[in-house]
């Protein structure tokens, strides 16, 4: 059985087969989890003994999910007399109601059972296949089954009810049911959460002992969600699609802080990143700016709250850094993971500052850059006090817990992902080419809003300054003068780490590269060796270590694209950004508008379709947040003081393309524009340039 | 005989610096020790913090043993751990546990620099 049925609401999802059952192994992702712990590992229905065969299944909304079976296990339905719906939805655990159907001529009588069980494995745990090192219980009373586990003073339970008298045992419950002819039978199933037994929930991971219902409220919430959005219509229906599957993927990546209830950010991935992370909720949050910006709001606030205070070697914390992941499971409450959270990033903390920036330009919600200017002080003091790991001037990584810490605090995190041309691996510290952008752009925008909000006009001098001198220096340390691009890393003692990567585009976002060199930067991203037909490769074609299907060194990353995109237009590439905004909406299209994390980076007209990289992770917030970047900069929106500019590049098979109520400090605005851009064009050799001006109507 | 949590407290508020603007509110704290629970009261102001074993009212109140509260103050042990293992326990307004467990100190182990030496440019 296929086990690919997903709902889920915040942190707290079930992973089911098509029949609506649960069966775990210790290294499977399957069941109901929440908070990083799994709540429910078997939950299985059976009818007079036997198992149910699928019919269909609907997706109601990404929480809630409706399955219809038949009894019998074989592969021919032979006029089942019986059928069954299962409507699950999550909330604090899960709600199912039941519903047998009798369609036979004659009264029947069966017997209706749900298996139960529960592992409470760590999501780790499950990632890693580890043992358990505490006790389980089960308990029967009042007509609950309650499934326990307990390790000192750690308890996690899972209570199970029905709203229909039946017999309950340690491992199932039991339902002798009777259904007329012509007649239905029903029951509710209650599966609730929880962290205590013996007291009222408490602390960082909340549920309650009370039985959970499906709260008609997150229907209302995603209407509302998808209402406020701003409006989206074009010529080409695919574009439409991609639009509105992100705006609910969106939504259904939505967490909310437990001391932030009601504001929610991104959280990164489904089903192993329904958490905080740094980097990937400033990145979606981002890339969702144009659109919504609370979730920039609640990133703001909650990772500021979190922001490192002291050195801790363990959680590689140090004071004013922005944390890289919060996880909330039995091995990091032991102290057996590092994440509570951990801290082992190192773009987490400029960009914070970048996403401050950006989020005031298009709000104009100078109350939250006044409160969190402390925060932001902090982030850009980390940079010079604490990720100077090389004492050269440039941001490096290095992690100092050697055995659970990450070695790659960088975006491309795999082993692999920077070397030099001929495949050799670097040593560390590594000073990766974009965090140099990153640390010149928060400083450029940190100089913005102390003059602007903070009224220290001294602070924003001194960052200029700096910020002035990191881009004359990196311009000199990094560039490749016989390739003419930016190296991926440089060494402490001063080598050049000389691949070809991607991480260039990021470069043209940060604003670091000399006009001088941005041409060259361009005409390498768009050269065969890099774009596909679809996108830029994480490593151009020909590098040592370049492999079409490798996590970090030749796949096409959305995400990646979209800030690259974003990169071209603030050098005035237009036509670049728009071929690889089609180039990826187009990929969009074979995937229904989802987007993966990553996909292979074949040459297009070789294998004619986009080959998905396989990952268990999906939707994934910022490949979910691209197409909404990738539509801005094809509009070329543009906060400038109290307006918002449009200048529309876009390609021609998009047609008419209407963006309407763009929220921001000018209330609600539209734009408008049409497709003009040859992306057909053969990019190769051509040397880019601006392109001609597009009057916008 | 050293008592980390009075020292703590002690200490508590030199610490203004590094909490968000904007947050206020009381947390208190009740430690068992014993059949005798101890109580501080945390008041949080605008960047502002202070303690003080007489209070009122307050937003959020965390309850947890002497020893877990001492081993947490010195340095010992760390409160966000110590939350999800139960250790702690936290009622009322969580967002000023965020805010508190940033006071508390680093682990005595921890490198005050990083490893490979710390320079700035400034050309």
């Amino acid at each position: 059985m296929s086990a690919d049925v997903k709902i889920l609401d915040g942190n707290t999802f079930v992973v089911s087969d098509d029949r609506g059952d649960i069966e775990a192994s210790l290294t499977d992702p399957t069941g109901l989890f929440s908070f990083d712990t799994r709540f429910l590992s078997k939950w299985i229905l059976t009818i007079d003994g036997q198992r149910l065969n699928p019919l269909s299944i609907d997706d109601l909304q990404y929480f809630e999910t409706r399955f219809f079976l038949v009894p019998g296990t074989g592969t021919v339905y032979i006029d089942a007399k019986l059928s069954v719906i299962r409507q699950r939805a999550v909330s604090d655990g899960f709600h199912e109601d039941l519903t047998i159907l009798n369609h036979a001529e004659t009264a029947v009588d069966l017997t209706v059972r749900v298996e139960a069980a529960c592992d409470f494995a760590d999501l780790f745990e499950v990632k890693d296949a580890l043992k358990k090192q505490g006790a389980y219980y089960a308990r029967v009373d009042d007509g609950h089954l309650t499934l326990g586990y307990e390790r000192e003073t750690y308890v996690r339970e899972t209570w199970i009810s029905a709203t229909e008298a039946c017999t309950v045992d340690e491992d199932s419950l039991t339902f002798a049911v009777h259904v007329e002819p012509h007649e239905q039978w029903s029951t509710e199933l209650h599966v609730a959460i929880g962290r205590d037994a013996r007291g009222p929930a408490s602390g960082l991971t909340a549920g309650g002992r009370r039985a959970t219902a499906a709260r008609p409220s997150m229907e209302l919430s995603l209407q509302k969600w998808l209402d406020d959005a701003p409006e989206l219509d074009c010529d080409w229906d695919p574009l439409k699609r991609t639009y509105r599957r992100s705006l609910v993927d969106l939504a259904a990546l939505r967490f909310s802080p437990v001391m932030l209830p009601g504001h929610y950010l991104p959280a990164a991935g489904l089903p192993w990143f329904m958490t905080m992370f740094g980097r990937d909720s400033i990145f979606t949050s981002l890339q969702a700016l144009p659109f919504n910006s609370d979730l920039a709001r609640t990133t703001l606030t909650a990772l500021g709250l979190w922001q490192g205070t002291r050195r801790d070697d363990f959680r590689d914390e140090d004071p004013g850094r922005i944390l890289h992941e919060l996880r909330f499971g039995e091995m990091t409450a032991f102290e057996e993971r590092p994440h509570s959270p951990y801290y082992g990033s190192v773009d987490a903390t400029p960009l914070y500052v970048v996403l401050l920036d950006e989020y005031e330009r298009w709000t104009g919600d100078a109350t939250l850059v006044r409160a969190l200017e402390g925060q932001a002080r902090a982030a850009l003091a980390w940079i010079d006090d604490y990720a100077d790991l090389q004492g050269n001037g440039y941001i490096a990584y290095q992690r100092r817990n050697e055995k659970t810490g990450l070695e790659n605090q960088c975006w491309k995190d795999s082993w692999d992902s920077i070397s030099y041309r001929d495949g050799r691996l670097p040593g560390f510290p590594r000073a990766t080419c974009e965090l140099q952008g990153y640390a010149y752009d928060a400083k450029m925008r940190g100089a913005r809003l102390a003059r602007l909000v903070w009224k220290d006009p001294a602070f924003a001098e001194r960052l200029e300054k700096e910020a002035a001198g990191l881009k004359r220096r990196f311009n000199r340390d990094f560039w490749v003068e016989d390739g003419e691009y930016f190296a991926l890393a440089v060494e402490p003692d001063g080598s050049k780490v000389d691949a070809l990567a991607s991480n260039n585009g990021h470069l043209l976002w940060s604003g670091i590269v000399d006009k001088s060199k941005a041409k060259a930067v361009a005409r390498h991203l768009m050269s065969p060796a890099m774009f596909s037909g679809w996108g830029v490769r994480t490593l151009a074609e020909g590098e040592g270590r370049y492999n079409p299907i490798g996590y970090h060194v030749g796949t096409i990353w959305p995400y990646d694209n979209s800030f690259i995109a974003w990169g071209l237009r603030r050098y005035g590439f237009k036509e670049e950004a728009a071929r690889i905004a089609a180039g990826i909406l187009d990929a969009a299209e074979f995937f229904d508008g989802r987007l993966p994390e990553a996909f292979g980076g074949y040459e297009r007209e070789l294998t004619k379709y986009p080959v998905q990289y396989p990952t268990s992770c999906s939707p994934q917030a910022w490949s979910t947040g691209a197409p909404l970047l990738l539509l801005r900069t094809m509009l070329g929106l543009e906060p400038t003081g109290e307006h918002l500019l449009v200048d529309p590049a876009l390609p021609s098979g998009v047609g008419r393309l209407e963006l309407l109520d763009i929220p921001g400090r000018w209330g609600r605005m539209d734009a408008f524009g049409r497709g003009r851009v040859d992306v057909q064009k053969r990019s190769g050799r051509k040397t880019p340039g601006p392109a001609a001006p597009r009057k916008k109507s | 005989m050293s008592d980390p949590t009075s020292e703590f407290f002690a200490g508590i508020s030199q610490q203004r610096q590094v909490l968000p603007r904007g947050l206020t509110g009381v947390v208190r704290c009740d430690l068992r020790d014993g059949e005798r629970t101890e109580h501080w009261y945390v008041t949080i102001g605008k960047g502002d913090v202070t303690a003080s074993r007489e209070g009122a009212a307050a937003d959020c109140v965390l309850t947890a043993d002497k020893a877990t509260f001492d081993a947490i103050a010195g340095g010992e042990m760390n409160a966000v751990a110590a939350l999800l293992r139960g250790a702690l326990s936290a009622q009322g307004e969580i967002i000023l546990l965020t805010a508190l467990q940033r006071l508390f100190p680093a682990p005595s182990d921890a490198q005050d620099r990083p490893v490979a030496g710390y320079a700035r440019r400034t050309s």
